[in-house]
């Protein structure tokens, strides 16, 4: 086996030393060369990167963001189920800032040492207006405590918010492509001429003869030599300007119908003849423009400058997001860490708005990015240590219990100050995959020899990891138990809401004043307190039934009469879930569920169900 | 008076002989040089005559629609103000005392420049806060070379007082719990469940090691010696007695929060004599086990470690107010605190420093003259007063205009030698003292603070203020008129009175031309959903051809798909609304498809409501980019709202907002404070406005 082999026996051995040395308490940051990209050195890196994705097994990536949560119990908990959890990293996702996105196109090598090639590149955002068209976002949110933390860890805000890349998602991108109006010339596609209208025939005969006569026109033109009065008087009664150095003429049309039938009227008649539509401000066509070029051959270079302009164009207004395309395009497998997190901001600030439910969520993102592959979930399969969410704190702990070295090797040079070398993260999620493969003898080579056949790599692509408990999506959930340690399955039914105590009281005090409330609930192992904040506990009934007896009792008053009296509320999980729907979270979430309806709270019966760990229950008392 | 362009282009040309720009940099205060800087400030603002301040915020409106509109009144400018004030976040404090040198018939100036980040350290947990940026804003600091970096790493934290209250009280709260909390009621809910392998043995393991330090010390204090280092084994030897407020103690060093909580729990169930007891040492929690004599004293130890532990939470309280230590300053100072149009900065000063902003226009009035007895708003003067307004040439009034035009002199650097009407100002800055100083950072709070501060000393030199004479400057004649009174709105010219909540419009020559019409409230929908193709001409076709050619005074748009619209009769609001409503619901019938008003309901997203809920949705803390999205998201039901608007139609106005009339009000200082209501607004005559 892998695993060293004094660890076999059952105790670890840190435990028994009194004052066991501190583990890993001065981790330096590696001297890994990781190219940092700003809006000087953007486009060179770009085209270095296609290439280097194209040649490589996998992409890992990994952001930093203006913050993480606004309030404690918006982090996703234990008691969260898929929906849930979901619901609150998309009001992340869609109030924080992207500052940093770190892309690393990696091939794991095996031999007589393995190693992984690793080509890191850290891109710092910013989402300036750079279009002046008010995208792509107006306002975003700062979590102080956490920019605080990331300012000890030396990050340069200054880099980022004077140099930073802008970017449009797609969704902006075709908003702001009808915003900015200019010409456009691909885009129609001719569909079968089949049902033509009468009025559709005379109007494709007025503009058939409106463009021969200018055509004529303008060739008489170019053979005399008229002097400029002339010249500018025929243009002003031909109502043709020029395009560049060639004549054009503007036609007015008042559908979209119309421009269709333009294009495809210009396309059989006249092969010099190049159609562009203009597009009205905020939407719609206004126009479509004909130009006359003198050849096929300057037609064609006429059609190549224009896909040119368009691509420089589209280019400037893509601008990171050409790098998210580039990973999509690829198709490569996907390596992140905390991906539900991670992705739900993709999604937004690249893709499209959010959408409301985690099943549409899957399947938007699974069109974009087919293969994504969360380390948090490797990790799982190979101990029941799945507090490990910190990615330093589980290579450490790979490191200490497994033999599987992996040298990384980065090729490409930075120049860059130590102080601004930032995105070391990506290359540990490298790291962290290669090695989780070699421990599980997953191979990665085979997986992509073989994208179809049965694979032990695709059962833990598009997984999202939660920080504390798994789901495969809300209906196939069976194997879970396999990945945390003594998880207990527990119906949220069995949960309930409970605040309205004095604020800052300990969970174990509240158990008792639980307790000593009525017969009920003194016997032991009947229910169990947790705090979610400092206004709200969560309460777990073990014993079937008891948790609406409970909700029944608070709310009319009876049995628990001291209780209700002394303030206290509760709720069910209907009314978290509602809560998690709301547009505001709310900071304290007692106040969150005390403006919700608790009336309608009637339980449903859903298979959804949350894995309480007592491990991380212990941690609640923390909070 | 010269032309003071010519000068800047004579300078410009000319090398000036002297060192025109005496180029010190201006005070910057960070966390490090806080403490002494505070201690030179505080004799600073005792001394001044008047204090100038300027802040630079990471936002100024969380939506586009939050920004302020002519159709807006004064209780929803407010709400505007307050969202701003609530979600942005004070990056940079510019705080510049002046005072009048009687030797040097020159005012002297102090200028400071905080930088402010809010880290909250204390009250409630340390991450539940959050600040909004608007990108604009950022990147309109980031081209004047903001230092972010700074600002985030160095910036001074604030605890606000309603904070600092909380944080107190839950202190003691949670001390006197502590201290009333017998030791056994403790130990039944803290127990550890013991579910690993592990953890037994460890337990275990503990137990012995405890137990054999525990029993060496009894022996050592009955006189015997112990056991030799000998015989001891490696592992008891790192047990190293300490002495802890006299006691003999163990300090616990390098275990998981895990294995201090099994320890704890051993401690306390197998030893009566010991106690596990935690304590702050210096920057970091230490866990330790101390032998108490007796039962009595190990009271005596847990008491007075919680007592401790209460000492350092309050003065852990007490270095967090931070950056308030200023505002409470000028606050007890009662200084005249000058801005430049500071309506917005005054209400960051209070949800900052003060507490949460009321939800009332009056009641903040209260809260922030409470605080700040005497403000005096630069862009006011400039504005309202007729010499000022000559001297400015009906020059836009924004900062760095104004004090280009007001002080050449200083913005120059030529210093005030050749200009016998403008008033000497002489910077210091630590040991360094310059006449004719001019850092030129624009947009730099303290910069701005000293600009806002030159161009009211020399606002007051041209009324002829007295520098000279001992009353104070707020109580001299010739400001009377101006104290206390802030722009809630500059480009509307809304005036509110700080001390009496009084309101009014200024209408001056500047904004007359904008105002040409009366602004009925009552009369007023908004409508939004509808198509961005929809511009205001064409809505009010389609309206006007329901309610008649006339119907329509006017259409304003809050943005591409949402508009107000005000009826010539305010029946026609609630005709509108039902119509509306009527339409929505057989939305298939034949009749209704050929309706005028569908034009305007197609896609089914289109809504309107009156005016009262168009508060309501500024109101919501919720902010969308759109305002169709916004009204959408408040989710407020629209329904009930639409049968209590319906109500109050058919009922008299007497409950609602009266009309304020643009036009009349001429005079330009008087404040008019109209109770609510006191007008019937059917009997105003009204102007129809083309759109």
């Amino acid at each position: 086996m892998l695993r060293k082999r004094f660890f076999s026996t059952q105790t670890p051995p840190s435990s028994f030393t009194l004052n066991p040395k501190p583990q890993n308490t001065n981790i330096r940051r590696p001297n890994w060369a990781i190219t940092q990209v700003t809006k000087s050195n953007f486009t060179n890196s770009v085209t270095k990167l296609k290439n280097l994705i194209s040649d490589s097994d996998y992409i890992a990536v990994s952001l930093q963001k203006t913050g993480t949560y606004s309030s404690p119990w918006h982090r996703i908990l234990p008691f969260d189920t898929a929906e849930t959890a979901y619901l609150k990293a998309k009001y992340a996702a869609e109030k924080f800032q992207i500052f940093q996105l770190a892309v690393c196109p990696f091939s794991v090598v095996r031999g007589s040492t393995n190693k992984i090639i690793a080509h890191p590149f850290n891109f710092h955002l910013f989402p300036r207006d750079e279009l002046k068209i008010g995208m792509p976002c107006y306002s975003f949110s700062c979590q102080p405590s956490y920019l605080a933390s990331m300012a000890r860890e030396d990050f340069d805000f200054n880099f980022c918010i004077y140099d930073g890349i802008s970017y449009l998602s797609r969704a902006q991108e075709s908003a702001a492509k009808r915003q900015i109006g200019n010409p456009v010339s691909s885009g129609y596609v001719p569909q079968s001429p089949s049902s033509r209208s009468v009025a559709d025939n005379v109007f494709v005969e007025r503009i058939k003869s409106r463009i021969g006569n200018w055509i004529n026109a303008c060739k008489r033109s170019d053979t005399k030599t008229d002097d400029a009065l002339v010249n500018s008087l025929r243009k002003l009664i031909l109502g043709g300007e020029d395009y560049g150095s060639r004549p054009s003429l503007n036609i007015d049309v008042c559908s979209e119908r119309q421009v269709q039938l333009v294009f495809e009227m210009v396309k059989s008649h006249y092969d010099n003849v190049v159609p562009l539509t203009i597009s009205l401000k905020g939407g719609g066509t206004q126009a479509v423009r004909v130009v006359l070029t003198s050849s096929k051959e300057d037609r064609y270079l006429l059609e190549n400058e224009l896909q040119d302009v368009e691509e420089e164009q589209s280019k400037r207004v893509r601008g990171f997001r050409e790098v998210i395309d580039l990973i999509s395009t690829s198709q490569k497998p996907v390596i992140a860490h905390n991906s539900l997190n991670e992705f739900t901001v993709i999604h937004s600030k690249f893709l499209s708005p959010l959408p409301p439910t985690m099943d549409e969520f899957k399947s938007s993102l699974h069109s974009a990015f087919p293969n994504i592959i969360d380390v948090d979930h490797l990790m799982k399969g190979i101990g029941p240590l799945n507090k490990y969410t910190n990615l330093t704190a589980a290579i450490s702990y790979l490191k200490k219990h497994f033999f599987a070295p992996i040298e990384i090797e980065i090729p490409h040079e930075a120049s860059m100050e130590e102080s601004k070398n930032h995105g070391h993260n990506v290359v540990r999620i490298s790291e962290l995959f290669a090695k989780l493969c070699f421990i599980q003898k997953i191979t990665p080579q085979t997986e992509l020899q073989n994208p179809n056949g049965p694979s032990t790599l695709k059962q833990y692509s598009n997984v999202f990891s939660l920080d504390s408990n798994d789901f495969q999506g809300s209906s196939e959930t069976d194997d879970i138990s396999l990945w945390t340690q003594n998880p207990k399955k527990i119906s949220i039914n069995t949960l309930v809401f409970l605040w309205g105590f004095r604020s800052g009281i300990s969970a174990g005090k509240l158990k008792n004043l639980l307790c000593k409330s009525h017969d009920m609930l003194s016997e032991d192992h009947v229910f169990d307190v947790w705090l979610v904040d400092k206004s709200c506990a969560v309460v777990v009934f073990w014993k079937n039934g008891v948790s609406e007896w409970f909700l029944n009792a608070i709310n009319s008053g009876d049995g628990l009469g001291e209780l209700v009296a002394d303030g206290m509320m509760a709720a069910g999980y209907e009314a978290y879930k509602k809560v998690c729907r709301s547009e505001i979270l709310g900071m304290d979430l007692a106040d969150s569920l005390g403006e919700i309806d608790t009336v309608s709270g009637d339980h449903k019966e859903e298979s959804a169900e949350v894995y309480w760990n007592s491990e991380l229950m212990i941690n609640f008392d923390d909070l | 008076m010269k032309n003071p362009l010519l000068i800047v282009r004579a300078l410009s040309l000319i090398p000036f002989p002297r060192a025109s720009f005496s180029s010190f940099a201006i005070k910057n205060v960070t966390k490090s040089n806080f403490e002494s800087s505070l201690a030179d400030l505080r004799g600073h603002v005792r001394d001044s005559d008047f204090v100038a301040i300027d802040l630079e915020m990471t936002g100024v409106t969380s939506a586009p629609w939050r920004e302020m509109f002519e159709f807006d009144r004064f209780d929803v400018r407010y709400l505007k103000v307050k969202d701003s004030a609530d979600k942005f976040a004070v990056v940079q404090f510019g705080v510049c005392p002046f005072r009048w040198d009687a030797v040097k018939k020159s005012f002297v100036a102090h200028p400071h420049n905080f930088y402010v980040f809010p880290r909250q350290e204390v009250g409630g947990d340390d991450t539940s806060y959050e600040f909004l940026c608007q990108t604009s804003s950022i990147d309109f600091l980031a081209k004047y070379q903001f230092d972010f970096n700074v600002c985030i790493k160095e910036g001074i934290s604030y605890l606000s007082r309603a904070h600092e209250d909380e944080a107190r009280l839950q202190l003691h709260s949670t001390h006197e719990d502590a201290l009333t909390e017998s030791q056994c009621a403790a130990k039944e809910t803290k127990d550890v469940p013991l579910v690993r392998m592990a953890d037994i043995l460890f337990v275990e393991r503990m137990r012995n090691k405890i137990s054999t330090w525990h029993d060496d010390l009894l022996q050592i204090r009955n006189g015997g010696s112990g056991r030799t280092s000998q015989d001891s084994t490696d592992s008891v030897n790192q047990f190293q007695t300490i002495f802890f407020k006299m006691r003999p103690a163990i300090k616990l060093n390098g275990y998981t929060s895990r294995q201090q909580r099994l320890i704890k729990s051993v401690v306390e169930k197998s030893f009566k004599d010991l106690a596990y007891i935690r304590v702050n040492d210096g920057s970091c929690f230490q866990q330790m086990i101390v032998y108490t004599d007796s039962g009595r004293d190990l009271e005596l130890l847990m008491k007075e470690v919680k007592g401790n532990l209460l000492k350092e939470a309050e003065m852990k309280i007490g270095a967090a107010i931070g950056f308030r230590h200023v505002i409470d300053l000028l606050s007890s100072e009662q200084k005249l605190i000058v801005g430049h149009n500071c309506f917005l900065d005054i209400a960051h000063v209070c949800r900052k420093f003060v507490g949460p902003l009321p939800s009332k226009l009056e009641e903040y009035v209260m809260l922030a003259h409470k605080n700040f007895p005497y403000i005096i708003d630069t862009k006011i003067l400039l504005n309202a007063n007729n010499i000022l307004q000559l001297k400015m040439k009906k020059s836009s009034t924004s900062l760095a205009k104004a004090f280009a035009i007001m002080c050449p002199h200083i913005a120059s650097g030529v210093g005030s030698s050749g200009l016998a009407s403008s008033v000497a100002v002489e910077v210091q800055v630590d040991d360094m003292i310059s006449s004719n100083w001019n850092s030129g950072a624009k947009h730099e709070a303290g910069y701005d603070a000293f600009m806002t501060g030159c161009i009211f000393a020399q606002a007051c030199n041209h009324l002829g203020v007295d520098f000279t004479s001992d009353s104070t400057l707020m109580n001299e004649e010739k400001l009377k008129n101006y104290i206390n009174l802030l722009y809630l709105s500059w480009s509307s010219g809304d005036i509110v009175d700080i001390k009496t909540g009084a309101t009014a419009t200024e209408s001056s020559a500047f904004n007359s031309f904008k105002t040409s019409q009366k602004i009925i409230f009552p009369n007023i929908v908004v409508i939004w959903g509808f198509s961005s193709k929809l511009k205001a001409r064409e809505i009010k076709d389609i309206i006007c051809k329901v309610f008649g050619l006339t119907s329509v005074t006017s259409i304003y748009h809050l943005d591409k798909t949402a508009v107000f619209v005000q009826f010539n009769q305010p029946e026609l609001v609630s005709e509108f609304l039902e119509l509306i409503s009527q339409i929505e619901k057989k939305k298939n019938d034949a009749i209704y498809v050929l309706h005028p008003l569908s034009e305007l309901l197609e896609g089914g997203s289109t809504r309107s409501a009156c005016y009262e809920v168009y508060k309501e949705i500024c109101a919501s803390p919720i902010s969308k980019v759109l305002f169709a999205d916004q009204a959408e998201a408040v989710n407020i039901n629209l329904n009930t709202k639409l049968l209590k608007s319906k109500a109050q139609e058919n009922g008299s106005f007497v409950n609602l907002e009266s009309p304020i009339d643009t036009k009349t009000a001429e005079t330009k200082q008087q404040i008019k404070s109209s109770p609510p209501g006191s007008n019937d607004p059917r009997g105003e005559m009204l102007d129809i406005v083309s759109c």
